[in-house]
């Protein structure tokens, strides 16, 4: 047995050079200290987009898009195909827990100020995904082509279509027309398996190549030690069977979850019904829809709706592009003004999203 | 006789009375006084109400009363109106009718609204002419000769009032002239009706038209307001059938309505509103109203419960019902406080029907089909709650389980047939539609629910065998990375 | 038994274990996996529209029903030939309505309520119209769908 791997190996090598690669990789050290927790959250992601990846392939092989078979054709994976319903579950649950393992990916890099040069293209590659990765849940909510995920669609375009100028052409399309309709339900069926698929790997392909190329970031404590106080461990293999480890422990819980909680499938869509009571969006949308509710009608001449619109855009940009006005970070100072709006925006969410959910 | 000798003579008298009173108008009414010696209208107007209340013929027809210059009389100047025509006329007779102090000061206690309920009547429609309504105060009332209605004379006199209404309503050639559709049997209908008979025996009580079709007010059937609108009808007839005291010489109950009113037809139609659930008329008839004679109640049944009636007749029941001079439906169902039909009705408890008859030593034959038809209903049911129980247990448990609820429907449908099969009387057919129908299907809808639910632990044991299996992956997994970071750190 | 030799029987048992799990942890991944590409016997659900069958699956003058949904509908060739679907709940008491025949009427057999073909209530205790869905001939096969 070890001799054909030996020898399989030695093929590869001869042509590809795979020493290179080990041997970059026995190099790489990831730094242990009372932090060294949040390096795997970025891990972790990456597991539940594999986990989203090949169960929304095994989805697609039942799928059927379109208004007149959307809904029934999940109906039959629920209720006829073998582990259909533990399939859908875990992809309905696996989309949750990513964006909210990539929330806390983010949070930790922002708060350890791991975005500071030379990793500034890694930090907004990363958001970029976090952004394709809302999307995803975006676009997702809508294909079981329910009474719940019309109406959710039909309000989230509504807000895009707000933003002035260019929010009326985005809503349309995003819609495929001028209401949330059939055509509505193949563009985002689209999306969600073809155009977001694509971009997403494209800027995690990014994403990774940085980070295994610029290795991993040091606090700004820490880099500042001496060479021989930093404890480290090797990235391969033990960092890496360690993801694997926390990766084991994180399919359990999806198991458990898709067993315990499966995904409900509610009422077929009717565009002419009225709205179901409480629709709310998906949870990491909560904040921001609630948010917008608390906006006057008007403020000034602008519509307060607008106005929020516009404002979370400007404060998602300027999250976007921290590393660009975080001077003081990149220089290696401290800047407690980053501390304080990262809290902020954290106490923000935590508020805006309970009270959205007890709406 | 001795009272027709008595009522011959208060008449005689009261006539001397009222002509005595006739003089004294005479004296001073000169359009009277004239009109006298030219006969006609003015001898009919003697017998008159007004007359003898001393209204003069001015008093519609306008004018100088008091002056015998007939030219001055009957001038514009004084008011003379001559005869009036069309809705003029009733507008005269509401002059006085309609205003309460006006009729005080002739001593009358009548209502005042019968002109405006006259115009929300179907008779104060516009006629065929456009110009005035259907029907005025004259109409029914006659012009001069106007008595009180109490008055045999009157054309509104309960013995009078068909052949009143007649004029028009048994008229075909006129009616058609209104609504094509509308029959003109009533009279000759109501002539063969209890209540019919007796008025023209010169019974004044039982009812006429407008004992139920009110008189001044008098609705369309389909008007909601009416009498006879079918969610009006059990309460229009009790009025005199709930009366025992009105009812008390004809030997009849007045439990009847109370009775409806507890029923499952009386439920549906009252509290539901259903207008096509069956009031008094939809067994007795209306204008022809009359109980149904026993051999017949099937039929009369059968106009709504037809499958059950063709049932029964063909069934061995139908004879022994017949021979016993048992009414048909009636037996078992009772008339006016019929129940919504349950399996109680069935089988031989105490509380069943059948037991009325078949008893273990009497008819024993039915005693034991009962027996098993009840025995066959009770299996469905039991099995009913088994699988809807199921069902929602696989339900709750998060299972996909529309189907099994789909086929619940046959359980529901067979139920229903069985309440319809069971006046075929015969076990046979009885069974196919419970067993072969009902309980057939209700077994597989719990077959498939209890597959459900094994379904469900089966995904539990699932998850309980893969996590042992991942733990342990990931259990030896780490002791794997304690053994290689050991083997680092000696290396070191 | 040396301490060599305990150690090393302590590492070949761990990589036991470890190839043992990793095994059954793939197996316990692949099952699930391979049963759902497995395909369910029953046909695939296509609802909106209901293949009721083919042409030549219906004589003249009878009727069929087919189960739409959770919903049964009552699919009629008619004497002249065209097709006719209706809903098969009978809005009196919810019973399953049926062709008869002899009337060249839609009947339920529970109360005996009458549907004339347009779904229409026309005798019995019925008191509304069955709800109509429209049905589109493909070729040979009959479509049911719901009435937009």
């Amino acid at each position: 047995m070890k001799k054909i791997v030996k020898s399989f190996y030695d093929y590869l090598d001869e042509r590809l050079h795979l020493d290179d690669l080990v041997h970059f990789m026995g190099k790489k050290y990831v730094p242990i200290h009372s932090h060294s927790v949040w390096y795997y959250f970025g891990g972790v992601s990456l597991f539940f987009f594999i986990v989203q990846v090949s169960t929304g392939i095994l989805l697609l092989f039942y799928y059927k898009a379109g208004p007149d078979l959307a809904f029934e054709s999940i109906q039959y994976i629920m209720s006829k195909v073998q582990f259909g319903w533990l399939i859908r579950s875990i992809h309905g649950w696996a989309a949750n827990l990513f964006i909210l393992s990539a929330v806390i990916h983010m949070f930790s890099v922002y708060f350890e100020k791991a975005y500071r040069k030379p990793r500034e293209l890694t930090w907004i590659s990363g958001m970029l995904l976090l952004f394709l990765g809302m999307g995803f849940g975006f676009s997702g909510y809508l294909l079981p082509w329910n009474e719940l995920s019309f109406f959710a669609t039909k309000v989230g375009s509504d807000i895009a279509g707000a933003v002035p100028i260019i929010g009326e052409p985005i809503k349309i399309l995003m819609r495929g027309g001028l209401d949330v309709t059939g055509a509505t339900l193949s563009r985002l069926f689209g999306f969600h398996v073809a155009l977001f698929p694509g971009i997403f790997t494209i800027v995690l392909g990014i994403h990774l190549i940085l980070i295994q190329r610029q290795g991993i970031s040091e606090p700004r404590r820490i880099a500042k030690l001496d060479q021989k106080e930093k404890k480290t461990m090797p990235f391969f293999p033990n960092f890496m069977l360690r993801d694997l480890l926390l990766w084991l422990v994180m399919l359990n819980l999806l198991a458990i979850l898709a067993v315990f909680f499966p995904a409900e499938l509610g009422h077929k869509a009717d565009a002419f019904g009225s709205a179901p009571a409480g629709i709310k969006p998906e949870w990491y949308f909560l904040f921001m829809f609630q948010s917008l509710k608390y906006f006057p009608a008007h403020i000034l001449f602008i519509e307060g709706e607008v106005l929020g619109i516009l404002l979370f855009g400007a404060a998602f940009a300027l999250w976007m592009i921290v590393p660009f006005w975080d001077r003081k970070s990149s220089r290696g100072e401290r800047n407690k003004l980053i501390n304080y709006l990262g809290m902020a925006a954290i106490m923000f969410i935590i508020v805006l999203t309970i009270l959205g959910w007890i709406a | 006789m001795k009272k027709i000798i008595f009522i011959i003579f208060t008449l005689v008298l009261l006539n001397g009375y009222f002509s005595l009173k006739a003089q004294t108008l005479k004296s001073d009414d000169q359009c009277y006084l004239c009109h006298e010696q030219l006969g006609g209208v003015a001898d009919l107007f003697k017998k008159d109400i007004h007359f003898q209340k001393g209204i003069s013929c001015a008093g519609c027809h306008g004018g100088n009363s008091k002056s015998d210059d007939m030219l001055e009389a009957m001038s514009k100047a004084s008011g003379y109106l001559g005869v009036p025509k069309g809705d003029d006329i009733s507008l005269r007779c509401a002059n006085c009718h309609a205003k309460k102090e006006m009729m005080q000061k002739y001593g009358s206690h009548l209502p005042t609204n019968q002109l405006e309920l006259l115009k929300a009547s179907v008779h104060g429609k516009l006629s065929t002419t456009g110009k005035e309504k259907i029907v005025q105060c004259t109409t029914c009332h006659n012009a001069h000769g106007i008595v009180s209605v109490k008055s045999p004379a009157s054309p509104v006199y309960p013995l009078n009032v068909p052949n009143t209404c007649g004029k028009c309503h048994s008229n075909a050639k006129f009616m058609q002239t209104y609504n094509p559709k509308i029959a003109v049997d009533q009279v000759a209908k109501y002539r063969t009706s209890v209540h019919g008979m007796l008025n023209a025996k010169g019974d004044p009580k039982p009812a006429e038209c407008a004992s139920c079709h009110g008189s001044h007010g008098i609705r369309a059937v389909a008007d909601t307001k009416s009498q006879v609108y079918a969610l009006n009808i059990p309460e229009t007839c009790s009025t005199c059938h709930s009366d025992a005291q009105y009812m008390a010489g004809y030997k009849i109950p007045t439990d009847q309505f109370a009775k409806y009113t507890r029923s499952v037809h009386g439920k549906q139609l009252l509290e539901k509103h259903d207008i096509s659930a069956p009031a008094c008329n939809s067994c007795h008839g209306n204008h022809g109203a009359t109980p149904p004679e026993v051999a017949s109640v099937s039929k009369v049944c059968g106009t709504c419960h037809a499958l059950n009636a063709d049932l029964f007749s063909s069934s061995p029941h139908k004879q022994a019902f017949d021979k016993a001079k048992l009414p048909e439906c009636e037996t078992c169902h009772s008339n006016h406080e019929i129940m919504p039909a349950t399996k109680a009705m069935l089988g031989v408890s105490k509380e069943a029907v059948c037991s009325k008859c078949h008893t273990e030593t009497k008819s024993t034959k039915g005693y034991f089909v009962a027996q098993k038809m009840r025995n066959y209903v009770d299996s469905l049911d039991v099995s009913e709650v088994l699988a809807l129980k199921l069902i929602n247990e696989a339900e709750q448990k998060g299972m996909e389980i529309s189907e099994a609820k789909f086929k619940m429907r046959d359980v529901h449908q067979a139920k229903l047939e069985a309440r319809t099969m069971v006046h075929s009387f015969n076990e046979e057919k009885f069974k196919e539609v419970v067993v072969g129908k009902g309980l057939s299907v209700s077994k597989a809808a719990v077959t498939e629910s209890q597959a459900a639910i094994a379904d469900y632990f089966f995904r539990r044991y699932g998850l309980v065998l893969s996590i042992l299996i991942t733990s342990l992956l990931a259990l030896t997994l780490y002791m794997y990375i304690k053994k290689i970071e050991e083997k680092q750190a000696s290396k070191l | 038994m040396s301490d060599l030799d305990s150690n090393q029987n302590r590492r070949s048992f761990l990589k036991y274990l470890l190839s043992t799990s990793l095994v059954g942890f793939l197996a316990s991944v692949l099952y699930p996996i391979v049963s759902y590409l497995n395909p369910p016997k029953q046909n695939e659900v296509e609802v909106s529209s209901v293949l009721a069958g083919k042409i030549s699956d219906f004589e003249k003058d009878s009727g069929k029903i087919v189960r739409f949904g959770n919903k049964p509908v009552i699919v009629v060739r008619t004497e002249k030939g065209d097709f006719k679907a209706l809903s098969a709940v009978c809005t009196h008491l919810d019973c399953t309505v049926q062709y008869k025949k002899e009337l060249g009427l839609i009947w339920c057999a529970c109360h005996n309520g009458k549907y004339d073909l347009s779904g229409k209530n026309v005798s019995g205790p019925p008191p509304r119209p069955l709800d109509p869905y429209t049905v589109t001939l493909q070729g040979e096969n009959i479509f049911v769908s719901k009435k937009a």
